[in-house]
């Protein structure tokens, strides 16, 4: 008696997981329930090439240019007050990012 | 004794039997579908669902384009990332060509571009953005900054040189020079001087470049992707002045440059994309291929502020592929959303919003550049 409650409750769970995969097979999609929200004004980019520090506000193309890159690292710096903490580069140009960013990118469907 | 033994064992496989429960039974479906489903979903994700396109008819360097599909024509339009994850769904697509990002090594880039280019009947176009500060080669090569660039002799010496350099690696396309004015942001992406030496430098790259037999690209056309933006917007209005366009009217109507990448900005002025991102502007591309036969390449696509401004994203594919754009970059990273693509755009042909007679205008053009005689 208690194996056969078991296996119901086994089948009911492997019932939703199969559809759930059948769903994604034919690419339905829910509708969203929460959306993360990110504020432009909040993402910082900073691209640093030798002693120069400037704000890039495209954020979409700085992700694109942060994702060419050979590397991205926690690291601290400074712009205008305010922390950048990601530090993307190849070679001697670096990218800085703030958290809002680097995880805004990493989301990106280039990433 | 026999008897009662067998009659013994009939009667166990009897209770055998009925050992298995209808409970148990759905379990052991349940399981099985699931497994079959993930192996599907997997399959799927990793883009090996994707149909492999028909072998070509290519005789002598000779392709007919009445023998190509639609989808293969289409597919030889896009530019992705070379990611070897997605090697062979690119290569079952028969993909136009791949993008490298910063790799660690030269070796790594022979090795990749190898693996693509190998069993291919049409190469890919291997494409990188190497300008001087934007380097992806930078962890084994310094490239001088184009804006240290101040005489002919030197632009066409460092066009040679990366075309040298690229060329021994495998590429076919860089991505290079900018040609836009005033670089705010990076201030070593842009030649220095007057939009006339600026035009004089560029030309004089493109030409040290082309001599490697690289393809070079001018970029963002019509200019002013370099300075500083208005942050609370994705896409902007830019005004371009005569002295933007300058460099552009001068490598187009030399006809010097082999290809031309267009931006996202929404422009007025001299160039007026009509309230809409220029690399969507039908307009805009056209008037530009009345004065210059070279390829139209557009910024990469995946931009939020382009996606923004349609409803969906199959809108956005169909109104990038009719402006006219020749060669069309999507670096997703999902083989199926760019399979997707070209269905979209496949049916866009079939409904007779996209003439296929421009597709084959495009195809015709690339497949020239990679060597071959179109009839």
């Amino acid at each position: 008696m208690k194996d056969k409650k078991v296996l119901v409750v086994l089948n009911f769970s492997l019932a939703i997981i199969a559809i759930i995969l059948v769903l994604n097979l034919f690419e339905f999609e829910f509708i969203p329930l929460g959306k993360a929200v990110y504020q432009p004004e909040e993402m910082l980019c900073v691209v640093n090439w030798q002693d120069n520090y400037n704000l890039w506000n495209d954020i979409n193309s700085c992700c694109l240019e942060v994702r060419k890159q050979l590397s991205c690292e926690k690291d601290k710096a400074y712009y205008a007050d305010k922390t950048v903490n990601w530090r993307c580069q190849t070679g001697e140009l670096k990218y800085w990012l703030n958290d809002q960013t680097y995880d805004y990118c990493k989301k990106t469907s280039i990433w | 004794m026999v008897k009662k033994n067998k009659t013994k064992n009939k009667g166990q496989s009897k209770r055998q039997v009925k050992r298995w429960s209808i409970h148990e039974k759905v379990f052991l479906v349940l399981i099985v579908t699931i497994l079959v489903l993930g192996s599907l979903n997997v399959a799927k994700a990793k883009g090996w669902l994707i149909p492999e396109q028909p072998e070509l008819d290519i005789i002598d360097g000779v392709i007919k384009l009445d023998t190509m599909t639609l989808e293969q024509k289409i597919a030889q339009m896009v530019v992705v990332h070379g990611g070897t994850h997605n090697l062979l769904s690119w290569k079952n697509m028969q993909i136009g060509g791949i993008h490298l990002f910063a790799l660690e090594s030269p070796e790594l880039y022979k090795d990749i571009i190898s693996q693509f280019q190998q069993g291919m009947q049409v190469p890919f176009f291997v494409t990188v953005d190497y300008e001087g500060c934007l380097n992806p080669f930078a962890n084994f090569i310094n490239g001088t900054p184009v804006s240290e660039i101040d005489n002919i002799g030197d632009a066409f010496a460092k066009g040679s040189k990366d075309g040298k350099l690229l060329n021994e690696l495998g590429f076919s396309i860089n991505f290079a020079p900018v040609v836009d004015l005033n670089d705010e942001i990076w201030g070593c992406r842009s030649f220095p001087g007057s939009p006339e030496e600026i035009a004089d430098l560029a030309e004089a790259y493109i030409l040290g470049l082309q001599s490697k037999d690289m393809i070079a690209t001018a970029k963002h056309y019509p200019g002013q992707t370099l300075v500083v933006k208005d942050p609370h917007k994705y896409i902007v209005v830019a005004t371009i002045g005569e002295e933007d366009i300058y460099p552009y009217q001068y490598l187009t109507k030399k006809d010097d440059v082999a290809s031309l990448m267009v931006s996202h900005i929404i422009t007025t002025g001299e160039i007026n994309s009509g309230g809409i991102p220029s690399v969507v502007s039908k307009e805009l591309i056209f008037d530009l291929k009345e004065d210059y036969s070279g390829l139209i390449i557009s910024d990469e696509i995946n931009m939020l502020g382009l996606k923004d401004f349609y409803p969906t994203i199959d809108q956005m594919y169909i109104a990038v592929f009719k402006a006219g754009n020749d060669v069309v970059l999507n670096f997703n990273e999902d083989p199926n959303e760019v399979y997707h693509m070209i269905q979209v755009i496949v049916g866009a042909v079939d409904k007779g919003i996209i003439l296929e007679e421009q597709i084959d205008n495009s195809v015709r053009k690339i497949l020239t550049a990679k060597g071959f005689n179109v009839e």
